[in-house]
């Protein structure tokens, strides 16, 4: 018959793994990215999370710059910085590509330290440092819901509590900085 | 939730136990029995609904084939309502006939229902036994209860019952017309249009679902019921037309194509069901769409289930699925390998960590080869 359904991917989402994954969806859904989204994160049976992110990381950006030309999409990385800087691994990243990063490329790139559960749990309410190793939300990887809404608020009202880790207060820079870009996916 | 199942006697299930998380991915072979769980389910639901007696839902040939065994046990062990249910269920089959020797129902192991040789007792909510009388040995007891303000745990199990959906959809069966709304979905779904007609009662959900399809098939308006003739009803799925958004074309159901069908049945049992306490049960749920379009779904699935909202026990046997289900991190995840020699039970395993984090493969590629 006369109806055909075309499902394309605007937005990729690359990251080390599941919670990573359920805090992207949370904040982007309530950022009002209604598109189809689709998640890359690290395999069972595969390398580490970071590992996997810096591999796809350029195989990623050479495909985003390829289809860009004819489609309206946009690639969202989330790598742990864990020990190292957030402006170390935002370096790494850089040296995987042959071109660097252009302002106006709908690629946004978000590095918690030490790692995403830092973040849940500062957002729960708890004083953090960006050095512990916060526990894992096994078995309970949404519970993160409500606060990575209410983080998604704050960001887009600049409202972010000035006690938030430093690497969550450059997301939300990040953030501001595609916001722009949403609205030509 | 459904926490467990435990099935003796029953095709190639003997002895048979699985425990169930709130997202749950049967793997394996063909014929190894993974389909027969889900059958089992659905006979029991139906058994305890009232829909079929004992030799309708477990005839004889039910039974395990190359065992010479007579009697059939199963079990359901269900989280609500405050607690724990437990059900329980033997059957014995002589002389040609079949009967329900126990039947019997806990709640927090206390009993609510005890029917033994043709002898059944119900009890209230303080446990305190109302009545004893003499009942049919080939049907259910739960059916012919009648709710009361003191029967309400009782009752409560028997509704929970009718929120299993257990389908394998058959797109090409999914007819237009409707003679009556149907509470149950059918395994083949084939009879989505009254089920739609049930749950359309709720606006809420309706307007929730056209903005979703509104979203993924292009163009779409609605569904909208017309008459068919004197009784029956047709489902119409409306799209603007490409050069006047303001024309409207109407499509009858069954003229989508399969994959559209199978699409708009997933996303409705998806939206519909959601914080309902409901255990979706889908064979194969990839089966008809396209690449683009399984991810998405699944993602909507999982969130619904991470966040207590729906139960989901899969079987499938793509890649796209079993790579994202048997994730590094997925411990709500219940995800079982199922085994079997001909003629021989079918064995079962959970699939841990250590199995899918060790190698240097994914899970479906291990499966592909054999190697799980």
């Amino acid at each position: 018959m006369g109806i055909v359904s075309y499902r394309r991917v605007q937005i990729v989402v690359l990251c080390e793994d599941r919670q990573q994954e359920v805090f992207a969806r949370y904040f982007l859904k309530k950022r009002g990215f209604k598109g189809n989204i689709t998640y890359k994160i690290c395999p069972s049976g595969s390398q580490s999370g970071e590992q996997f992110v810096r591999d796809e990381y350029s195989k990623e950006v050479k495909e985003y710059r390829r289809q860009t030309n004819h489609l309206s999409i946009g690639l969202v990385v989330l790598i742990d910085a864990d020990n190292n800087s957030v402006r170390k691994k935002l370096q790494e990243l850089d040296a995987l590509l042959e071109t660097l990063r252009k302002p106006n490329e709908a690629i946004a790139i978000f590095v918690p330290k030490r790692n995403i559960e830092t973040w849940i749990h500062s957002l729960q309410g708890e004083i953090v440092d960006e050095e512990t190793k916060y526990s894992k939300f096994v078995e309970n990887q949404s519970d993160c819901k409500p606060y990575v809404e209410e983080l998604s608020n704050q960001c887009s009202q600049g409202s972010l509590n000035e006690n938030s880790p430093p690497s969550l207060q450059d997301a939300c820079k990040e953030l501001q900085r595609i916001l722009p870009l949403k609205d030509k996916l | 939730m459904l926490k467990k199942i435990y099935i003796d006697n029953f095709k190639c299930l003997v002895n048979f136990e699985l425990k169930f998380d709130s997202i749950n991915l049967l793997l394996g072979n063909n014929g190894v029995g993974k389909t027969t769980v889900f059958e089992a389910l659905r006979q029991i639901q139906f058994f305890v609904l009232g829909g079929w007696n004992v030799s309708g839902a477990f005839p004889l040939s039910s039974c395990t084939r190359w065992q010479n065994v007579v009697t059939q046990r199963f079990e359901l062990e269900i989280e609500g309502n405050g607690g724990i249910y437990e059900y329980i269920l033997r059957i014995e089959h002589k002389a040609q006939q079949s009967y329900i020797k126990y039947e019997q129902l806990f709640f927090n192991n206390r009993l609510l229902l005890n029917f033994n040789m043709g002898e059944g007792e119900i009890f209230n909510d303080d446990n305190i036994s109302v009545v004893k009388y003499s009942f049919d040995q080939s049907l259910s007891m739960l059916p012919a209860i009648t709710q009361r303000p003191d029967n309400m745990k009782l009752t409560w199990f028997r509704n929970r019952m009718l929120r299993f959906i257990n389908i394998k959809i058959s797109p090409n069966q999914m007819d237009s017309v409707s003679e009556k709304e149907q509470f149950l979905l059918n395994q083949s779904v084939d009879n989505y249009s009254s089920w739609y007609r049930y749950i359309s009662q709720d606006q809420g959900k309706v307007f929730e679902l056209i903005n979703y399809f509104k979203e993924i098939l292009d163009g779409f308006v609605s569904f909208k019921f017309e008459n068919f003739d004197d009784r029956r009803m047709v489902l119409n799925a409306r799209f603007s037309s490409e050069q006047d958004k303001n024309k409207i074309v109407s499509y009858r159901l069954d003229e989508l194509s399969d994959g559209q069908k199978a699409l708009v049945a997933l996303y409705t049992i998806l939206l519909s069901t959601k914080s309902e306490d409901y255990t979706l049960c889908i064979d194969e749920p990839e089966n008809f769409l396209a690449l683009p379009e399984i991810q998405p779904w699944l993602v909507e699935l999982y969130d619904f289930c991470s966040e207590g909202k729906i139960q989901a026990l899969l079987i499938s046997h793509h890649p796209r699925l079993i790579d994202y289900l048997v994730s590094p991190s997925g411990e709500m995840l219940g995800n079982y390998f199922f085994e079997r020699e001909s003629n021989k039970p079918t064995q079962v395993r959970k699939l841990d960590h250590q199995e899918t984090e060790e190698g240097g493969l994914k899970m479906s590629e291990l499966v592909a080869r054999g190697w799980v």
